[in-house]
């Protein structure tokens, strides 16, 4: 299963404490947010659209966001790193919908995700699984799964792209998704 | 546990954004119901951001965090405010109090001046929430008087009490509909109100409850756009709804 890391040795402010800071425009607070996180961002962002100068973009985008926004952060609807996630994600998606002409944007709801990323090391670790977790899904689960999740289609349009009824797609990803929460299974 | 488990296999897909056309409609429409399944989303958006971190590790190009925070001072006026001392002693003694008199009338202008955009900000939102409503009172009068309306009355089979239901459908400018004399429902039961199309399996037009005469409506829901009734229909549901009508026909009216 994956597992849920605790803080390392070398955590030194929480994310909860630094987010309080931004609130109170603490430049530095947002800063050190940016150091923590920003290779993450940075990474699903250029995973997505490709491009290093619209990756970045996304995240200053994002980061500017918290900054102006960190009082609307709930941390009860999730911790700052999933939703750092789902937004680069999310906002890099919308920009490659926006190049092709299509401008319908993805849900911003609440994300349950609970893993502590405060450390590279715990990102590190955590990314090893995920990794491992894709790399033994079967090749066309593994293909129809990245199709949607770093080129933001739906089923239809996987079917499309790869020639294969929508059934079979639609089945590949209930698929994947299943093998998912059974790694995520206590 | 799930009471809905015609959705387990959605909350996934959708976070992904993999779902669309009816299928994304159906499941949003229950969301706005339903909290159990709106947690079983947040758990998912869980699952699919861990899904992030397969992208491969890629180290940010430098000036990007210069940028931000270039970004951030800009609306930070700390920098200007730091250069006043310096300035006053580049100055005569006169002109220094001329200054400094100066530099308060304009600090407090500066207060009296975010507490007005603060205002403008509370003012706009009032503006914006008055159009909104503006707008879809608008749309009902457009509704009720497009002469391509059709009113279809729904009626009981039951003789005493009468519930009866109006609706008011244009394909494209909408649907609304008023329900009276219906009875109270236990807080584990709905009334959801259903188009059935002149092809294919009735549409949801949303969940209602009737106040203590009886009475409910439904006001503009979100329904897909040119599809053309051929009858309306309440039934009897399990709170928050279902994705297709399993209780008991309540009212029904038929599109002349």
């Amino acid at each position: 299963m994956l597992v849920t890391t605790s803080r390392g040795p070398h955590s030194e402010v929480t994310d909860a404490v630094l987010i309080r800071r931004v609130m109170q425009r603490d430049e530095t607070a947002l800063a050190t947010l940016y150091d923590r996180y920003a290779r993450l961002v940075y990474s699903v962002a250029k995973r997505v659209v490709g491009e290093s100068s619209a990756a970045e973009e996304v995240v200053q985008d994002i980061f500017y966001q918290l900054w102006r926004t960190a009082a609307n952060f709930d941390s009860a609807r999730g911790t700052l790193a999933g939703w750092l996630l789902v937004s680069a994600r999310n906002r890099a998606i919308d920009r490659l919908r926006r190049r092709h002409g299509t401008n319908e944007e993805l849900p911003a709801d609440a994300v349950g995700f609970s893993p502590n990323l405060e450390t590279a090391a715990a990102q590190n670790q955590l990314m090893e699984q995920v990794n491992k977790f894709i790399g033994e899904l079967p090749a066309a689960q593994r293909t129809a799964l990245e199709l949607a999740y770093f080129e933001g289609l739906t089923h239809t349009e996987i079917a499309q792209r790869t020639g294969e009824p929508l059934g079979t797609i639609k089945t590949r990803l209930r698929s994947a998704i299943e093998s998912l929460k059974k790694v995520l299974r206590p | 546990m799930n009471g809905h488990p015609q959705f387990d296999e959605e909350f996934d897909l959708y976070a992904l954004g993999a779902l669309k056309g009816e299928e994304k409609q159906t499941l949003e429409s229950h969301l706005r119901l339903c909290a159990e399944c709106a947690a079983k989303l947040q758990e998912a958006n869980g699952r699919m951001a861990l899904l992030a971190l397969a992208a491969p590790p890629e180290n940010v190009p430098s000036g990007v965090k210069d940028r931000l925070l270039r970004q951030v001072r800009a609306e930070t006026p700390k920098a200007q405010a730091a250069a006043v001392p310096s300035f006053l002693r580049s100055l005569t003694p006169a002109l220094a109090v001329a200054a400094l008199v100066l530099l308060i009338v304009a600090a407090e202008l500066k207060i009296e001046n975010r507490a007005l955009l603060q205002r403008q900000t509370e003012l706009q939102a009032d503006a914006s929430r008055l159009q909104q409503e503006a707008e879809r009172e608008h749309s009902v009068l457009d509704l009720l008087t497009a002469s391509d309306t059709v009113k279809v009355t729904l009626v009981s089979g039951a003789a005493h009490p009468v519930p009866e239901g109006s609706a008011f459908y244009h394909p494209r400018k909408g649907l609304l509909f008023y329900a009276s004399s219906l009875p109270a429902l236990p807080p584990d039961r709905t009334y959801q109100l259903w188009l059935v199309p002149s092809a294919g399996n009735p549409i949801s037009a949303g969940v209602f409850r009737v106040d203590s005469l009886g009475n409910g409506e439904v006001l503009l829901p979100k329904l897909p756009p040119n599809i053309t009734a051929k009858a309306f229909a309440v039934t009897l549901e399990p709170a928050g709804g279902v994705p297709q009508p399993t209780g008991p026909k309540v009212l029904i009216g038929a599109v002349s």
